[in-house]
């Protein structure tokens, strides 16, 4: 494993287009306080700082709390049903490549009923970015366990916890062929908006897993921001060793991180920011 | 099943029509499998009521055909007598029992052993001779099946039809059809036909997902589209599948989904996107006997329902349905730019019957006229209205990439901008501006098709006009003139065109292949035929025979 050493992405941008040019102004329907805010901030900083028109970009999701935020941007988007969102997504960047296309949604949405689909767009490898707004929790149905949950959480549906193992979706995205995965934080939009623009940057298939807090059914997540600690790009071309390592870092620590596999990214990518530096272990 | 193919095959080439089905056992691969194969001088359209000729490459697993192929006291059943006795299956038939030594006498060993006794292209040549098609035709028509195959297996397999039809003439039976004119047909199934009328129409984008009797289609389809530079996509599943049609639908590409029934039902949750974001889109159902799994290989007409109603809320959608083999090539053609035109998802209703039946057709030089999807949209304020309430129902949906036209496609109740609402006033009028799409829409001469005269009308659509037309021309000739209405359009009703086909008409019979009546009952519910109309609705997989129908009416 080897470590890349980076530079603030701001820092290089044509500021043609600044986080603003983004919002489409609707009025989103989150909770005041909801992570989601940070990953809508994020994007728009990062397409902002990617030079890309609005209209060469399209969002798409499924449905849940964080599946709203194409309407939240000013790009083409296509807020489709739940859990389809990378099927429809790949079948637009299939005929239109020349398009920036990205898939947006939650941890619901993703693992759960379109765990399928999830495996299978990090298998085809197009060229797409997947951000998934982890909550480990079903928000917008008010509060139920999901694959990411930890088995003990207590909820109405599940008294004294789910008991299931929680779905590691950085391990699972490399072992399944993703070329770029990545764990950020909705707490720092701007280390996010870093990932984002070298998933964007990254060919082929990139995801990127945010930890994204549920202040209304998941509270105690608040504390996220002081436990989270950063790590560094990580390049491997052993997608096996990638697998192990992503397996291991992400389950036991709370850590960000980023592995990539395969080839580097076409563009020239920098960055330096991370998540936000805190002393806390895990 | 080669032997069916080179038989039709080479009445075609001598300028016959034909119609070949197939049969197969439970096995996967290899296994018992028939071959039905008519041959005339006149079109084909629907399975016969008995078959004139049965020739038994051998006796295995035949008689869990038996009811798939009538025989009477007319047929002739010709097998080896190496092959042993006729099972009390067939026997009952009590056809006549010809003995014919099937192995090819002058293969060498080497050939045996390579090509085993090739029994099928001696019993192939042996019918063709029976029936008068030149070597010639024979000839050609195994050079172009087993093309590709070198030219020594191409030879050997000729050695065996000249084999077959030398010994024709010693079972001195007179099978002999009238000279053929010869013409420019073709040689297709409605897989392919419906293939070739969503290539025609411009799809350029196919998301499926493996099913019998739909994956043919696919199959090949698959070369030519990539020919064309378009894309075939095999999903993980049929959720992924009819997706990834709609994404790449939505990104501009006239895009469609080829299922059967098993996926049809998986797909329901994204037609009513479809149909809720206004995405154009064309979903290929080829019916086969349900429910669940039900029976893979064989056919049946009981997705009607699902077609039509299927989907939670109101979502009204267009459902066609192919009117004969030849007639799949338009009628897929034709989906594409209702789709299109419409921005909303249409169903192609085809059946295993249709689907799989290999026919001699003419092709029609008419073709229906290309309707295009609206993309403009005058330059508006900021957020675009994607969908805008105003007189037009069908409002422009610009291609992502459009500078100034961002929207997004919303399957929530939206507002004209296409932002998520939930007020009652939103809802009701994105409900009605759907709707209206379908009232208005109005498919001309498309509607369907009617035959015939007499106050006395069968209306069908799909595999079963085919047997109804044949059953229609029989009562003709008995002077009992009926009339055939076919329809193409199944949903939205073509009312006014239906009535004018009706007029006059005082005894109406649907004829359908499902247990429950569903075209009946769409046809009652929508007050489209009079209560006092009368069904005729049974299951598959059998076909429907003319004397069927026939027996029915009279
Ligand atoms: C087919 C279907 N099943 C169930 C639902 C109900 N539903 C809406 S959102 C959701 C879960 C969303 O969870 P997640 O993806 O984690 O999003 P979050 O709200 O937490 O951001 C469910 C089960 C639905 N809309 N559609
Ligand atoms: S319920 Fe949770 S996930 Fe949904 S908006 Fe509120 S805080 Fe965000
Ligand atoms: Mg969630």
């Amino acid at each position: 494993m080897s470590d890349a050493a980076t530079k603030p992405v701001h820092d290089q941008a044509l500021c043609v287009f600044a986080a603003k040019d983004f919002a489409s102004g609707a009025h989103p329907v989150w909770c005041p306080g909801c992570g989601d805010y940070g990953v809508l901030a994020g994007l728009e900083r990062a397409l902002a700082t990617l030079g890309k028109p609005p209209h060469e970009v399209v969002l798409v999701s499924g449905i849940g709390c964080s599946s709203r935020l194409p309407g939240y941007m000013s790009t083409y988007g296509f807020h489709g049903v739940h859990g389809r969102a990378l099927p429809v997504a790949t079948g637009i960047k299939l005929v239109r490549p020349e398009l920036e296309v990205i898939a947006v949604g939650g941890d619901g949405d993703g693992y759960s009923i379109g765990g399928n689909h999830f495996i299978h767009a990090c298998r085809r490898n197009a060229d797409i970015l997947y951000v998934v707004m982890d909550n480990r929790v079903y928000g917008m149905t008010k509060g139920q366990p999901s694959p990411t949950t930890e088995p003990d959480w207590d909820s109405d549906i599940a008294p004294g916890g789910i008991g299931l193992r929680p779905f590691n979706p950085l391990a699972i995205a490399i072992a399944s062929g993703a070329n770029y995965v990545a764990r950020g934080f909705s707490g720092d939009p701007d280390g996010l908006a870093n990932l984002i623009v070298d998933g964007i940057r990254w060919p082929g298939f990139a995801f990127i897993e945010v930890l994204s807090p549920c202040i209304t059914f998941r509270p105690e997540q608040s504390e996220w921001k002081k436990v989270v600690r950063p790590t560094s790009l990580t390049i491997e071309q052993d997608r096996a060793a990638a697998t192990a390592w992503c397996s291991a870092t992400t389950a036991s620590a709370w850590v960000s991180c980023t592995v990539a596999t395969a080839r580097r990214p076409r563009r020239h990518c920098s960055r330096k920011s991370r998540l936000p530096i805190s002393n806390a272990n895990s | 099943m080669t032997a069916g193919a080179v038989f039709l095959r080479a009445a075609a080439n001598a300028g016959y029509y034909g119609m070949m089905t197939q049969l197969f056992g439970a096995q996967v691969r290899g296994g018992e499998s028939a071959a039905l194969v008519q041959v005339s001088t006149e079109p084909i359209e629907a399975q016969p009521d008995r078959y004139d000729l049965f020739v038994a490459l051998d006796w295995d697993k035949v008689e869990q055909f038996a009811a798939e192929i009538p025989l009477d006291e007319a047929s002739v059943i010709v097998a080896d007598p190496e092959a042993g006795a006729v099972p009390a299956g067939i026997a009952k038939s009590k056809g006549r029992v010809v003995s014919l030594k099937m192995s090819d006498p002058d293969a060498i060993r080497l050939e045996r052993g390579l090509y085993g006794k090739r029994v099928n292209m001696f019993a192939a040549g042996a019918v063709c001779a029976l029936i008068g098609v030149d070597a010639k035709h024979v000839q050609a028509a195994i050079e172009n099946i087993f093309e590709g195959k070198g030219a020594e297996l191409i030879a050997a397999n000729v050695k065996g039809a000249v084999a077959g039809a030398a010994a024709a003439p010693g079972l001195t039976l007179n099978f002999r059809l009238d000279q053929a004119t010869l013409a420019a047909r073709w040689l297709i199934s409605g897989n392919q036909a419906l293939a070739l009328g969503a290539l025609r129409a411009g799809v350029r984008f196919v998301g499926c997902y493996p099913i019998t009797p739909a994956t043919d289609l696919v199959e090949w389809l698959a070369p030519h589209l990539k020919k064309l530079g378009g894309r075939l996509v095999l999903g993980e599943d049929e959720l992924a599948a009819i997706n990834l049609a709609l994404g790449a639908s939505y990104a501009g590409t006239p895009a469609m989904t080829v299922t059967s029934g098993p996926g049809f039902s998986l797909m329901v949750e994204t037609l009513g996107l479809a149909v809720a974001a206004e995405i154009p889109m064309v979903l290929i159902d080829v019916m086969r006997a349900g429910p669940s799994t039900g029976i893979a290989s064989k056919t049946e007409q009981s997705d009607v329902n699902l077609a039509i109603y299927g989907a939670h809320g109101d979502a009204p959608r267009v459902v066609l349905a192919p009117i004969s083999v030849a007639d799949c090539i338009n009628t897929a053609e034709y989906a594409v730019y209702v789709a299109e035109s419409l921005q909303l998802p249409v169903i192609v209703l085809s059946d295993q019957s249709l689907g799989q039946a290999t026919t001699v057709i003419d092709p029609s030089s008419e073709r229906p006229k290309p309707l295009k999807r609206r993309t403009n949209g005058v330059a508006a304020d900021k957020p675009f209205k994607r969908y805008a309430i105003g007189p037009d129902p069908i409002t422009p949906m610009p291609l992502p990439g459009t500078p100034g036209r961002e929207w997004v496609a919303e399957g929530l109740t939206h507002s004209e901008a296409g932002l998520p609402a939930s007020g009652a006033g939103v809802h009701v009028a994105q409900i009605n501006k759907r709707a209206k799409k379908v009232q208005r829409f109005d498919p001309g001469k498309y509607w369907g098709e009617s035959w015939g005269e007499g106050d006395i009308a069968v209306l069908a659509f799909g595999s079963t006009i085919g047997p109804a037309r044949a059953a229609a021309r029989r009562l003709a000739a008995a002077g009992h003139p009926i009339r055939v209405i076919a329809l193409r359009v199944l949903s939205p009703l073509p009312m006014a065109a239906l009535a004018r086909a009706l007029d006059g008409v005082h005894r109406i019979i649907v004829v359908e292949q499902n247990h429950g009546a569903q075209l009946y009952h769409h046809l009652i519910g929508q007050k489209a035929i009079p209560p006092s109309a009368e069904s005729v609705a049974r299951p598959g997989p059998l076909p429907y025979r003319p004397s069927e129908i026939a027996s029915y009416v009279v």
